[in-house]
């Protein structure tokens, strides 16, 4: 009888060192989560604070570099040096960079703005010399009598990042007679070509390694393939 | 009903035009004594640049720059400039509109009266075509309340 | 140089008239669509030459520019009201 009551009494008083521990355990996690819960919060706001500075620089420097493209092509457009326009233009300027600074310059990585601009100069002849060879070879497929046409449409994966980069790889292949961009999904463009030489020519990729040398982007392995094109021609001709 | 463009060519070449056409629709205002255009041309342009915006990106992202309060806003500013300049001349002894009066406020030859008070006839004019126009095209392309609709996808 | 410009011009205009052929009768939307926007360039260009033979180049740039903008935007819109219209 006696036993058993010591057991029970040992029971409970374990048991109690036991709550009591839990207790303390808890308390001390409880402690250390509220201590981690400020300092994340802490560190939020001396984030966003060091965002907020950030941004406003990026903003200022936006605006500038706005300005100044404005401005030259407002010289450029009115050709009048004297004071009342070129107050004129001081002021229309710094109005319209001021509302659109975050159109111009989405997505630029600062500090190369200078090199990206003098590539793309460097880049132009070369494709003017590209137009210049392909418009030759559509107007001997179209002129010549048997038509030797093939239009297939490509769909390749492209190894450029950034949107401005897609814009210009596509625009340039759209300016390139015999291949029209249709669409850009994801990374891979989906491209119309009016024979396989041009096909070819495109899937060789010297255009995209010069878009690439322009904005200084990495190479990448990229997929290439053809889709079956006679369905959607067919929907075409019966016209819509 | 505007819905964003999914296509990232449409979208990204249309951002970098719009400072442009808005450069050129403010030069065509200034320069509307000079060479042809004016203040309804320019209005025009400016306005076409701001439906550019709403076709590409949207109603939501486009009334985040210029709400559809402002635009009303600027559709009375733009006949307040008109009206009030040519009540100006008429409250220096003038016809309306006889911009030689104002000389006498300016501090200029009557001649450069003439050209200031046109340029800025033409500034209200252009005001008040760009926010109607705007307001024209939202009326039209919005048939029901937009704001019911999901904002990721208007 | 001027007659250079004045035949340039006229056989741009009868060019037009081979694209307004896409435009009447062409099949599609799309091909309508695509037609008016080159006839657009042409007249750009055409503007550009009266430009030279008046000898007012600097104000037909200006026209030429205002053109160009609105058939983009003209071809753009009716190309977003053919996207949509088919949801109503």
């Amino acid at each position: 009888m006696e036993v058993t009551l010591l057991i029970e009494a040992m029971d409970s008083s374990f048991r109690l060192l036991e709550d009591a521990k839990n207790q303390a355990v808890d308390i001390m996690n409880s402690a250390v989560r509220l201590t981690s819960e400020t300092r994340i919060i802490e560190e939020k706001k001396l984030a966003n604070i060091f965002k907020g500075a950030q941004s406003r620089r990026a903003v200022l420097q936006n605006v500038m570099a706005t300005f100044v493209i404005l401005f030259g092509f407002w010289v450029v457009l009115s050709g009048k040096f004297d004071l009342f326009h070129l107050t004129l233009g001081f002021i229309c300027s710094l109005v319209i960079s001021m509302l659109t600074h975050n159109l111009l310059f989405a997505n630029v990585r600062v500090g190369d703005i200078k090199l990206t601009i003098i590539r793309f100069v460097r880049y132009l002849p070369w494709l003017i010399y590209q137009i210049f060879v392909s418009n030759f070879y559509v107007a001997y497929l179209v002129l010549s009598p048997k038509m030797p046409i093939n239009p297939q449409i490509i769909r390749f994966k492209t190894k450029l990042e950034s949107d401005i980069s897609w814009v210009v790889l596509a625009n340039s292949i759209t300016l390139t007679p015999g291949t029209i961009t249709m669409d850009i999904k994801d990374g891979e463009f989906y491209v119309h070509a009016l024979a396989k030489k041009v096909a070819d020519d495109l899937n060789a990729g010297e255009m995209e390694d010069r878009v690439a040398h322009i904005f200084m982007e990495a190479d990448h392995i990229y997929v290439q393939d053809v889709l079956d094109v006679s369905p959607i021609f067919g929907v075409l001709r019966k016209g819509i | 009903m505007i819905r964003k463009t999914d296509d990232i060519i449409i979208r990204t070449v249309a951002r970098i035009l719009v400072p442009f056409i808005q450069i050129y629709a403010l030069y065509v205002i200034m320069h509307g004594h000079y060479s042809p255009g004016g203040g309804f041309q320019g209005g025009v342009i400016l306005g076409a640049s701001i439906i550019l915006l709403l076709i590409t990106h949207g109603l939501v992202e486009t009334t985040k720059k210029i709400s559809e309060r402002a635009i009303a806003i600027f559709s009375s500013i733009g006949v307040f400039i008109y009206a009030g300049i040519g009540v100006l001349c008429l409250l220096l002894y003038g016809n309306f509109l006889d911009y030689s009066k104002l000389s006498v406020i300016l501090n200029v030859t009557p001649a450069e009266a003439r050209s200031m008070g046109i340029l800025g006839v033409e500034i209200g004019v252009s005001f008040t075509v760009m926010a109607i126009m705007i307001s024209i095209f939202i009326s039209i392309s919005t048939t029901e309340d937009h704001s019911k609709y999901d904002k990721e996808h208007y | 140089m001027n007659t250079f410009f004045l035949v340039i011009g006229i056989g741009l205009c009868v060019l037009v008239f081979f694209v307004l052929y896409r435009v009447v009768f062409g099949p599609g939307v799309f091909n309508r669509i695509a037609a008016i926007s080159a006839i657009g360039t042409k007249t750009l260009v055409i503007i550009l030459i009266m430009g030279i033979i008046y000898n007012r180049i600097d104000m037909f740039v200006d026209i030429s520019m205002v053109y160009a903008l609105l058939n983009f935007i003209g071809t753009l819109a009716a190309a977003k009201y053919l996207e949509i219209g088919g949801e109503k």
